[in-house]
């Protein structure tokens, strides 16, 4: 499989009036060619800031200390501006979680589909333009393209803002689509249809897909590979198949225990993740994980083990894990043997 | 390698629940962005000491705003003197043609006595320790020379060390009275903010949270007063209690407040449907507490930026209604009624209007740079 | 006296003026009980009016038509100021963590709150008395209780909300969306304690979520409102095993599978489109815009609402 991205020990940081924070303190991961990658993490993982990271739309006060982020063999991280305003639309495009907000609310939506055309292509005539957003409505299922080309955002449903920002998204072929949790503020029904949606468009086209989320359950559905992310650092990655079988990590655990499915008997109480995520101006010294790991030991909290393999492409960052660690009764990876 | 280092580690509930931020109340960490700023921290900085200056400078000064000298008109801050010809300092002359004895160290003596008039040769003779002085007038500039001799004596620019900024065309020293002017100023400035905090914050409040028809009647209240130009109504507040500074306050007073009413309704009014208002309905707090621990608390970012920017505004009112001659009566001084006594003799003693004109300035620079440092400081979204 | 219902909900109604003759039809004629100790769950998506029936409810907005009583009360018609007694009965939790807590209050001072608004105690120092305990009791310290909220994380803020909520021993509570805004892990925490209270205190919940498989873990009955209508309502686990209406069963086969081999093997169910706007609701019955099975009769007529056996509730004309 060819890699399209390529992102190696990246570390960015904001500076806040509490000191620095770091919001992402080294992840590594490639994309493949036709991949649909999950990014999965609570708020303060780091998950939209490596997405921002990517393409470079951090705010002023962040900034990407270290690392680099290859895509197509270019370094994005010391690519000129202009260059980036290049790759941005054209070859990696994104889409946010606010459709409310991420369209301009003063022109018709046909109009800004057709921008994002015209701003990589200039050349193309008004009317093959036309035609191609108008398509372009067809593939995310916009119900009467040619009436809504003139239509207002305001107009447009959630949902259907969300399909315009796809199409916006998809209007110039990108080899690379950041989903930066896009479902979030839609409903379930919706949901359902953008994730369908994105599934097909994926399909036809072969864009590789980098899907940030919180949602295991989003994941489920959609992707073919997961990262986990946790304190700025991936806990785990693997194919989606493995995750949800055998999870590889404490945290991954934990959260797939503390989400109720259907068949959930009533009287078992769930079992949370206790206390809350660390706070990243002042990132726990070992694993960021081990203040609200059932199975924490002295180690955990002194060093950070490093990410390393546990099955086939499965990749885990928990020194339980470890060849040398004791097989008690403490230690889920071991006490069934 | 540590020992023990598979034992389990044992946390607290204390540790997973542990606030790691300083704690930091809302005052200490608006404090903190705001020194973080050059521009604000010297507005504050100089408002300090302008506050200093006009309350406590006037106890450092030997004169007083209305004390008048009328042998020392309209001296500038830097003279152009000539050397006496017995040695001991300088001659200076005065606007009037007078001829003023200036002592070595730059202070200020007295006049000479006039001994005669000696037309013919454009001179006036005046008596300088038992010696003649002649005080050339037939051409500009006018300068001191011997009457036999004619020959003119040397000439160096002194400063001024009696009146650090001159004097006025009544011979009163501009220092004292710039701070006179900017206690004044000041004074408007502290009725500008209570009279916002006051009336402006209770009317916007009540209006914003009761809503629907009272919120109307008291919107118009509001639209019909701003409509009004205060100029005149000083004017008609003037014919009913005289000018001075009562009526200027009693203006600001019952005007002042109106833009401070629509920013406060207008914060009430987005504030009161988010949810910790609606919370606290349902818990059951009155009107009075809701406002008073909710909505005003929420609203002061809004209400501390309004204000600072409302008092250079309010300041420069007064200078205008003074520069017009309708503020202050004199002998009373204010920034404003100073710069007016400066156009009379603009050509010959631009520094009269110069000096309290600058502090006009400094003032509304002063005040404007701490209401943009305190309004990125208190705007959460500029949170860095 | 104490009825065995904490709450029941008449034909109630609550319709908003939006511009000129433009009505939005917000809750139309929603009835429904609950029983003192249970769940009721309101489910739907966006819009569907749940969130505007909890307030009603709550007495944050009046009622149009209708009646509620709160255990045996009718306080429909009620001035804030009778209803301020019924207050100390009746409880809200917030959905959004930040918003319903002021920033600019400490821990304590919001959890005082509604003592001091119902006198229970007369200063801050009396009521320290009262929120340590329930500080302790929602797993956060003394230490907490000086901080301002801004200060908290999502999970530790919506956990002060409960405090807030429970202080004045409410007997229902009425929950917006209490998990929606919460991180995957953090929402168990809350769902844990929101269920040790009902057990040790029998309270009731009317607990409004859109996350339907933590609804059925919570509820003991659970109702599926679309368009201002109820238009199923039933036991909880008998909703989801034997879902009748075409709504609820577009929303169940809309909800994430949370196993990929699940996912790949579950039919491509759904609902297709968006819901229509409130102000022009349609004919009929409301969901017949976006119902797979709609006859020309459901166009025209609104169905009733039919007993099916088992206190199970529907609306729909297919039965």
């Amino acid at each position: 499989m060819e890699p399209i991205l390529k992102i190696d020990n990246l570390k960015t940081s904001f500076l806040t009036s509490s000191g620095e924070v770091q919001a992402v303190r080294g992840v590594s991961f490639t994309v493949n060619r036709g991949d649909i990658l999950g990014i999965v993490g609570e708020s303060g993982s780091g998950k939209s800031v490596t997405s921002m990271s990517i393409l470079r739309l951090l705010p002023d006060t962040a900034r990407i200390k270290e690392g680099s982020i290859e895509f197509h063999g270019k370094n994005l991280v010391t690519t000129s501006k202009k260059e980036m305003r290049e790759i941005r639309g054209e070859k990696i495009s994104m889409i946010f979680q606010d459709p409310m907000s991420s369209l301009n609310p003063l022109v018709p939506v046909g109009k800004q589909v057709a921008e994002v055309i015209l701003q990589h292509h200039p050349d193309t005539g008004r009317e093959a333009v036309r035609q191609e957003v108008l398509e372009l409505f067809r593939r995310v299922r916009i119900p009467e393209p040619e009436k809504r080309f003139h239509s207002f955002p305001h107009a447009f449903s959630g949902g259907m803002r969300q399909r315009v920002m796809i199409a916006m998204a998809l209007a110039n072929k990108p080899d690379l689509l950041i989903a930066d949790e896009p479902t979030t503020a839609l409903d379930v029904t919706i949901q359902n249809q953008i994730l369908r949606q994105l599934r097909e468009l994926q399909e036809q086209s072969g864009t590789s897909i980098l899907f940030i989320t919180h949602d295991l359950g989003v994941v489920a559905e959609l992707c073919s590979h997961v990262l986990v992310m946790y304190g700025g650092l991936v806990m785990e990655q693997a194919s989606i198949d493995e995750i949800f079988e055998h999870p590889g990590h404490p945290y991954t655990m934990g959260l797939l225990a503390s989400m109720p499915d259907l068949e959930q008997d009533k009287r078992v109480r769930l079992r949370p993740i206790p206390g809350s995520p660390p706070d990243m101006t002042n990132p726990p010294k070992g694993c960021p994980f081990a203040p609200r790991c059932p199975y924490a030991r002295k180690i955990c909290a002194q060093e950070c083990p490093d990410l390393a393999a546990l099955g086939e492409g499965h990749l885990s960052r928990c020194f339980l894990q470890y060849e040398d660690a004791p097989a008690d009764a403490h230690n889920p990876f071991r006490n069934g043997e | 390698m540590m020992e023990n280092k598979w034992e389990l580690l044992e946390s607290s509930n204390e540790d997973r629940e542990k606030i790691w931020a300083k704690n930091r109340t809302f005052a200490g960490d608006v404090w903190f962005r705001f020194r973080h700023k050059p521009t604000a921290l010297a507005g504050f900085g100089i408002l300090v000491l302008l506050v200093l200056f006009a309350l406590a400078g006037p106890f450092f000064s030997p004169y007083s705003y209305k004390d008048q000298n009328l042998d020392v008109v309209n001296i500038p801050p830097l003279m152009k003197v000539f050397d006496a010809p017995d040695g001991t300092g300088y001659l200076y002359i005065t606007q009037s043609l007078k001829v003023l004895r200036v002592n070595e160290d730059g202070t200020l003596g007295t006049q000479l006595k006039k001994l005669r008039e000696e037309s013919g040769s454009s001179m006036s003779i005046f008596d300088c320790n038992g010696r003649e002085v002649g005080l050339y007038y037939g051409a500009k500039p006018y300068v001191m020379a011997d009457p036999e001799s004619r020959m003119i004596f040397s000439s160096r620019m002194v400063w001024n060390r009696s009146y650090a900024f001159g004097t006025d065309s009544l011979g009163r020293d501009i220092l004292t009275r710039l701070m006179y002017g900017t206690r004044v100023s000041l004074l408007v400035a502290l009725i500008a903010v209570l009279v916002n905090m006051v009336i402006g914050i209770l009317f916007g409040g009540i209006s914003g949270y009761a809503g629907g028809t009272v919120d109307g009647v008291m919107m118009r209240i509001v639209d019909i007063i701003s409509t009004i130009p205060l100029t005149l109504y000083v004017i008609l507040i003037m014919v009913l209690l005289g000018s001075g500074l009562q009526s200027i306050i009693a203006a600001l007073g019952t005007v002042y407040w109106v833009d401070m009413a629509r920013v406060v309704r207008g914060q009430v009014l987005s504030l009161k449907s988010q949810e910790f208002v609606l919370a606290a309905r349902t818990i059951g707090s009155s009107a009075g507490t809701i406002l008073k621990t909710h909505l005003i608390p929420n609203a002061m970012a809004s209400i501390l930026v309004t204000v600072t920017m409302l008092i250079p505004s309010a300041i420069f009112m007064e200078a205008f209604l003074g520069f017009l001659g309708i503020g202050l009566q004199p002998p009373l001084a204010s920034l404003g009624t100073m710069c007016n006594d400066a156009t009379e003799n603009l050509r010959s003693c631009p520094h009269q209007l110069l000096i309290p004109a600058l502090v006009i300035c400094l003032i509304m620079f002063a005040f404007n740079f701490v209401g943009d440092g305190l309004r990125d400081a208190l705007d959460p979204k500029l949170k860095k | 006296m104490s009825s065995e219902n904490i709450l029941e909900v008449r034909n109630l109604t609550k319709h908003f003026k939006a511009g000129r003759d433009q009505i939005v039809h917000a809750v139309d004629g929603v009835s429904f009980s609950l029983k003192r100790g249970t769940t009721l769950g309101l489910v739907g998506e966006s819009g569907c009016g749940k969130s505007t029936c909890a307030r009603t409810i709550i007495r944050m907005y009046d009622p149009t038509d209708g009646s509620i009583l709160l255990d045996g009360t009718d306080i429909t018609a009620m001035k804030q100021k009778q209803l301020k007694p019924y207050r100390k009965k009746m409880q809200m939790i917030f959905q959004d963590p930040y918003a319903s807590l002021n920033a600019r209050m400490t821990v304590r001072d919001i959890i005082a709150e509604p003592l001091l608004a119902h006198g229970v105690v007369k200063n801050r120092a009396e009521a320290n008395e009262i929120v340590y305990p329930i500080l302790d009791r929602v797993g956060l310290t003394k230490e907490h209780a000086n901080r301002y909220a801004h200060e908290f994380s999502g999970g530790q803020r919506q956990r002060v909300g409960i405090a807030r909520a429970l202080v004045l021993h409410p007997e229902l509570v009425i929950c917006d969306e209490p998990i929606s805004a919460l991180d995957v892990s953090i929402q168990a925490q809350v769902i844990n304690l929101l269920k040790d209270f009902q057990e040790e205190k029998n309270l009731s919940y009317l607990f409004i979520a859109h996350d339907l498989s933590m609804v059925r873990y919570v509820s003991d009955h659970v109702g599926v409102m679309y368009l201002g209508h109820l238009v199923e309502m039933s036991e909880a686990d008998e909703i989801y095993k034997n879902p009748l209406h075409p709504y609820t069963r577009g929303l169940l086969g809309s909800i994430p599978a949370a196993d990929p081999k699940l996912a790949r093997r579950k039919e491509k169910s759904g609902i297709e489109g968006d819901i229509p706007s409130p102000i022009h609701p349609p004919s009929g019955c409301r969901f017949h815009t976006r119902c797979p099975y709609a006859k020309p009769e459901c166009a025209q007529r609104e169905p009733e609402r039919k007993e099916v056996g088992g206190g199970h509730m529907v609306a729909c004309h297919l039965y």
